[in-house]
């Protein structure tokens, strides 16, 4: 009881409703894969994969620019027969593929989606965490979440009863192992300049002085290649290699227990670009402005993020109206119906500008945060941390989406590499890079008499 | 034998992220093509647009027509001899019409053995055998609907070949009637 | 052969070597024939058209010229009527200009008025000229389209010369098995030479003159001879073409199996030419002791009754020979290793057993040409092998409670005189077709037919010779006549070979003849049978 009335109840609120993070990274996977999908087709000269449809009335066969066909997919897997192949240790096997999407639920827990709120409550100053879990540790504690993940690859490796699957889950071991090393050798440098453990510490180390990517840029690069390395995807996907492994640790499996596997991966892409976007770009600092500027202005603030969506919604419909006049000179003979289906975006751009212009109009003009009270309560600090948070949040999700492109981009653009050349790079040149950028690091920041 | 000696790699090159860098630019100009000129992408979103043919390509077969609409072919066996694939059949019988002697009475071409090199029309003496059609579709429900026979092989309507004369000279067409009196009688 | 003065001699075996010089190699050649035949025995080819072995030489298509060296220089001669003469200089193409020019301007001559209809030709493929101009022409066409060259029939089947006057037929039908074109003849005269000289019955001439020569009947008369499709086989181009294969086959696309025609004891040589399991065409094979180049009209189109009316296979088990005395026919057609089959089976059934061979057919005269008249083919082989004729088992048809015949149709030969074996019982006959007695007997038995077996057979002349299975069997499951006996007999021969080292045994005249050593054009039996 005593640690119940330890917080008041909106404090209790916000507390549980902050595990709603524990999904970010399931959601983004529903955003990468498409992204995945088109940008590779794009890449390549492609349209990539755009026909499944839903049919609606009036606006006919709606494509979701080739979502649904993710939907498809996963609906697929969903309902394939999980089977496993003769021999194997069931229950390992059944196992290993629920570790590395367990930890997606897990990561999320220690990044810090938003700056502290602190506000009055009824005369009280509340202040609560951005992250989950306010850990001091909370860099180690994601790099350990993100470690077990490798039993669940070993496990499945180990599990198939396949030398596939055995050789995948060794290279995929090895390799984990040895970039976690240059991982957290190159992270050592912006620890040291923040003297912290605390992502929360680190992201507000960053907005008072300067982005991690521009006081370390080599740790910076360092970071990205083993933390690509570490998810396992192109150029480092030895581990998966299909010239020679067929598909690596999930080779014998199938069905969601191969969904798993798929999603764990895209998640731990999320997670890692959400790790990257908070040690080196500021996590959800906003560029140029500080977090007191933007409370102070908060009604301009919402403004100009209601601006930013309105344009981004105006954009898209430049796009559609655009490609809709391109459309009709052509003689594909289903242009109708695209052009049906166009409508209904159309529509909801429409909306949605409409929408944001008006919010973003009502904010300038209408945000006082002395007029809000709520049954004699004034929220109106309240109010102030809520919209910082919610601009935190997108500017933080903004910078995750660049790197998540990042992985993408890597991906489909740089051959595999062999795997010693994967070994050579990790221990020979990455962790060499890493130490000496710490020890210039260290000696720089104790001439400059930092903490 | 000639050895082609590779430039040695710069420090530069050799250095591999600038490289790759270089080609990250690549595929994001690409990237950004799809994006934002959709429209110039090469595929074709096949089969709502249909790829455009060319009058040289090799597509289905056709057998060309006399004025008075009977097959042009004389059955001399010089396609199924040209043929690689060995898919054309033919079988010739005697002409009703005295001014030809030799007619096809049997010409079957199996389209799901032929390989499409063009060696018949190539090889066709009186011109009678063309792979102009433009028809790159084959979708038939069995396998003895991909044979064509002389019906498919010669019914086709002068209006899709306007600019071709031979063509124009089949019934239908707008040479036909001059074609005609050149070819004499008619023939029943 | 012939008397006729000017039939070509042509070498031999004994033939005496003579040398003469060809493009100033010295070579030793045949000296008893022409330079023709000389030059084709040691290996070089002259082109001809009006040449033909077994005719009379004509020397007027002037395609085989080669130089010889003479008093007066060296001189163009046609080399199919210059005899050999020891020493004598030859100039082939190979070391003459002008030889190759002058049958270049032959061939090309020869071309100006005959039509480009080779794609509906029945003769492509096998046709002189054709082989002609891919030797020795080569020629570019130098003629206006609108005339000759492509095919311009007009309703009178009339054509265009190349001096564009409007002449001819090009469909003339010259008689019941024969239709001529008149643009594709070359004037070679082999065709009036083969109906004079060979035929003897002179049906067609050479009328008109120069380029309007034309080759004819007498008026109102038609080409009608039990040999005239060899008018045909001799004819160098398309112009002469038999009604029964026009249009019938690409002779490209047509198989060819050596074997012999087994409906007259003169067994001639001829190809079964086939293409997908079905015969088309059969066209004499040249075995100078047999039948030369020649194949009666009979022969020729019995084919066309091959897969008609056939029986089908049976098992074997379907023939039971019951008590009493068992009469074994053999029909005309049996081959040697079937009547060994048959001796086997008698000697498995012992005295109770009779061999009986032959038809009830009458025996006609030779003809001279490919025909000795006897409908029995293999009645030569049946008297090696001892077999009674089939008269006598008419007469003791009686004693007789089983028949077993072989190809032999006793009734569809002759019904009044096979009555004589509706005395006997058990009737089992073995037959490919469904005839008279098969009709008749107990038990029809289909076996397979002589085009689609191997074997051998001897001829009326005494010669061994060697029947090659064509695949053109209607039912893989028939089995050849000597197979089906030798299995009654308790001992299955598997092969032709096996059955015939069996009528080795039998024969003292093939003990020393293996089936491989028999040649294509069969091997003479020494001594009398």
């Amino acid at each position: 009881m005593d640690i119940i009335e330890s917080k008041t109840w909106i404090e209790w609120a916000i507390t549980i409703a902050k595990f709603a993070f524990c999904f970010v990274p399931v959601l983004y996977i529903l955003l990468l894969i498409p992204m995945e999908r088109r940008g590779a087709g794009f890449m390549q000269d492609r349209q990539g994969p755009n026909r499944s449809y839903i049919k609606i009335p009036y606006f006919g066969k709606i494509r979701l620019l080739g979502y649904v066909q993710n939907m498809c997919d996963g609906t697929k897997l969903f309902f394939k027969e999980m089977f496993a192949p003769a021999g194997v240790n069931k229950l390992l096997y059944y196992v290993a593929p629920a570790i590395p999407f367990a930890i997606v639920f897990l990561s999320p827990c220690v990044i810090p989606w938003f700056g502290p709120m602190i506000f009055d409550w009824g005369g009280e100053t509340v202040r609560i965490a951005g992250s989950i879990i306010d850990s001091d540790v909370g860099v180690l504690l994601l790099f350990g979440f993100s470690s077990i993940s490798a039993y669940g690859a070993m496990l499945a490796g180990w599990a198939s009863k396949s030398k596939y699957s055995f050789l995948g889950a060794l290279r995929t071991s090895s390799m984990t192992i040895s970039y976690e090393v240059c991982l957290g050798l190159s992270l050592m440098g912006i620890l040291l300049l923040a003297g912290s453990f605390n992502l929360t510490d680190i992201v507000q180390w960053q907005e008072n002085h300067v982005w991690g990517i521009v006081a370390q840029p080599v740790a910076f690069f360092c970071f990205l290649i083993a933390s690509i390395a570490e998810t396992g995807r192109a150029p480092f996907d030895v581990a998966e290699g299909e010239p020679e492994l067929v598909a690596g640790y999930h080779t014998e499996y199938g069905a969601m227990q191969f969904g798993l596997f798929y999603m764990g991966e895209y998640s731990h892409i999320c997670i890692n670009s959400f790790l990257i976007a908070t040690l080196f770009l500021g996590g959800y600092a906003v560029p140029f402005v500080t977090t007191e500027t933007m409370q102070e202005h908060m009604g301009g603030s919402l403004a100009i993020l209601c601006g930013v969506l309105a344009f981004i919604a105006l954009a898209f419909l430049h796009m559609i109206y655009r490609y809709s006049r391109k459309l009709k000179a052509t003689n594909l003979t289903n242009r109708f119906e695209i052009l049906k289906e166009y409508k209904l975006y159309k529509i909801v751009a429409w909306v949605a500008a409409a929408a944001f212009i008006a919010l973003g109009v009502c904010a300038w003009f209408f945000y006082n945060p002395e007029n809000f009270v709520v049954n004699g309560l004034a929220v109106g600090s309240f109010a102030t941390a809520v919209g910082t948070a919610l601009i935190h949040l997108l500017v933080l999700v903004a910078k995750s989406l660049i790197f998540c492109w990042v992985w993408i981009w890597v991906r489909w653009t740089l051959p595999r590499f062999r795997y010693d050349h994967v070994m050579h790079l990790g221990w020979k040149i990455i962790l060499n890079i890493a130490l000496i950028n710490l020890v210039v690091t260290a000696v720089i920041a104790k001439l400059l008499g930092g903490n | 034998m000639r050895v082609i000696k590779q430039k040695p790699m710069t420090v530069i090159e050799r250095l591999y992220i600038f490289e790759a860098i270089r080609g990250l630019w690549t595929t994001l100009k690409h990237a950004a093509r799809g994006l934002f000129r959709y429209e110039t992408l090469p595929t074709i979103s096949y089969p709502e647009g249909q790829p455009e043919i060319r009058n040289t390509y090799r597509a289905k077969h056709r057998l060309m027509l006399r004025p008075d609409g009977t097959p042009r072919c004389v059955a001399c066996g010089m396609c199924a001899a040209a043929c690689p694939a060995h898919c054309i059949f033919i079988e010739a019988t005697q002409s009703d019409d005295p001014r030809i002697e030799k007619r096809v009475m049997r010409f079957d071409i199996d389209h799901l053995t032929c390989v499409f090199c063009g060696l018949c029309a190539e090889a066709c003496p009186v011109d009678a055998l063309r792979m102009d059609t433009k028809q790159i579709i084959f979708e038939h429900r069995s396998r003895e609907d991909f044979v064509a026979h002389l019906y498919d092989l010669t019914n086709w309507d002068p209006k899709d070949y306007p600019n071709d004369e031979q063509s124009q000279m089949a019934p239908g067409g707008t040479k036909n009637a001059e074609a005609r009196k050149v070819w004499g009688m008619e023939v029943k | 052969m012939s008397n006729y003065y000017n039939m070509p001699k042509l070498p031999t075996e004994n033939s005496p070597k003579v040398e003469i010089f060809v493009d100033d190699r010295a070579v030793m050649v045949p000296g008893d024939t022409n330079l023709l035949e000389a030059l084709k025995a040691v290996g070089i080819e002259t082109p001809h058209v009006c040449y033909h072995p077994y005719l009379p030489v004509s020397g007027n298509c002037r395609q085989c010229l080669v130089e010889q060296e003479g008093p007066r220089g060296r001189m163009l001669v046609i080399s199919c009527y210059t005899p050999v003469t020891p020493g004598m200089k030859i100039y082939t193409p190979a070391s003459s200009a002008r030889v190759k020019n002058a049958r270049k301007a032959t061939q090309e001559f020869m071309l100006v008025n005959h039509p480009l209809d080779c794609p509906i030709c029945d003769k492509a493929g096998e046709c002189t000229l054709q082989e002609n101009y891919m030797e020795a022409g080569q020629n570019e066409g130098r003629l206006r389209p609108e005339y000759g060259k492509n095919y311009h029939g007009n309703p009178e089947h009339q054509f265009i010369d190349a001096k564009g006057q409007l002449r001819g037929g090009k469909h003339v039908d010259i008689g019941p098995r024969i239709l001529l074109d008149e643009e594709r003849c070359v004037q070679c005269d082999r065709c009036v030479r083969f109906m004079r000289s060979i035929a003897k019955d002179e049906q067609l001439q050479l009328a008109g003159r120069a380029d309007h020569t034309y080759i004819t009947t007498f008026p109102g008369e038609k080409l009608d001879h039990e040999y005239d499709l060899c008018v045909t086989d001799v004819c160098p181009t398309g112009a002469m073409t038999a009604k029964y294969f026009r249009f019938q086959k690409r002779v490209w696309l047509l198989a060819h199996t050596p074997t012999i025609s087994m409906d007259d004891s003169l067994g001639a040589n001829i190809w079964l030419d086939h293409a997908d399991g079905r015969i088309y065409r059969v066209m004499p094979r040249c075995n100078p002791e047999v039948n030369r180049s020649w194949l009666s009209n009979t022969s020729r189109l019995a084919f066309q009754q091959f897969d008609k009316n056939r029986l089908p296979a049976i098992d074997a088990s379907a023939i039971q020979i019951s008590g009493g005395k068992v009469a074994l026919v053999a029909g005309g057609a049996c081959t040697n290793e079937d009547l060994a089959a048959l001796k086997m089976l008698k000697d498995a059934l012992g005295d109770r057993a009779e061999l009986f061979g032959g038809s009830l057919l009458k025996v006609g005269a030779p003809d001279g040409i490919a025909k000795s008249g006897d409908p029995v083919a293999n009645r030569a082989g049946m008297q090696l092998m001892g077999f009674a004729d089939v008269a006598e088992l008419l007469k003791r048809a009686g004693e007789f409670s089983n028949l077993i015949t072989v190809n032999a149709d006793l009734y569809g030969e002759d019904a009044a005189a096979a009555k004589a074996l509706d005395k006997i019982s058990n009737r089992i006959a073995l037959s490919a077709f469904d005839d008279a007695t098969a009709k008749k007997a107990k038990v029809a038995f289909g076996i397979r037919h002589w085009s689609e077996v191997q074997g051998t057979m001897v001829n009326s002349l005494n010669i061994l010779q060697k029947l090659s299975a064509a695949p053109t069997c209607p039912d893989e499951k028939l089995a050849p006549a000597y197979e089906v006996i030798s299995t009654l007999a308790g001992n299955k021969f598997n092969s032709a070979c096996e059955a015939f080292m069996k009528a080795r045994e039998y024969v003292p005249a093939f003990a020393d003849i293996t089936y491989d050593a028999i040649k294509s054009t069969g091997k003479l039996l020494g001594g009398n049978a």
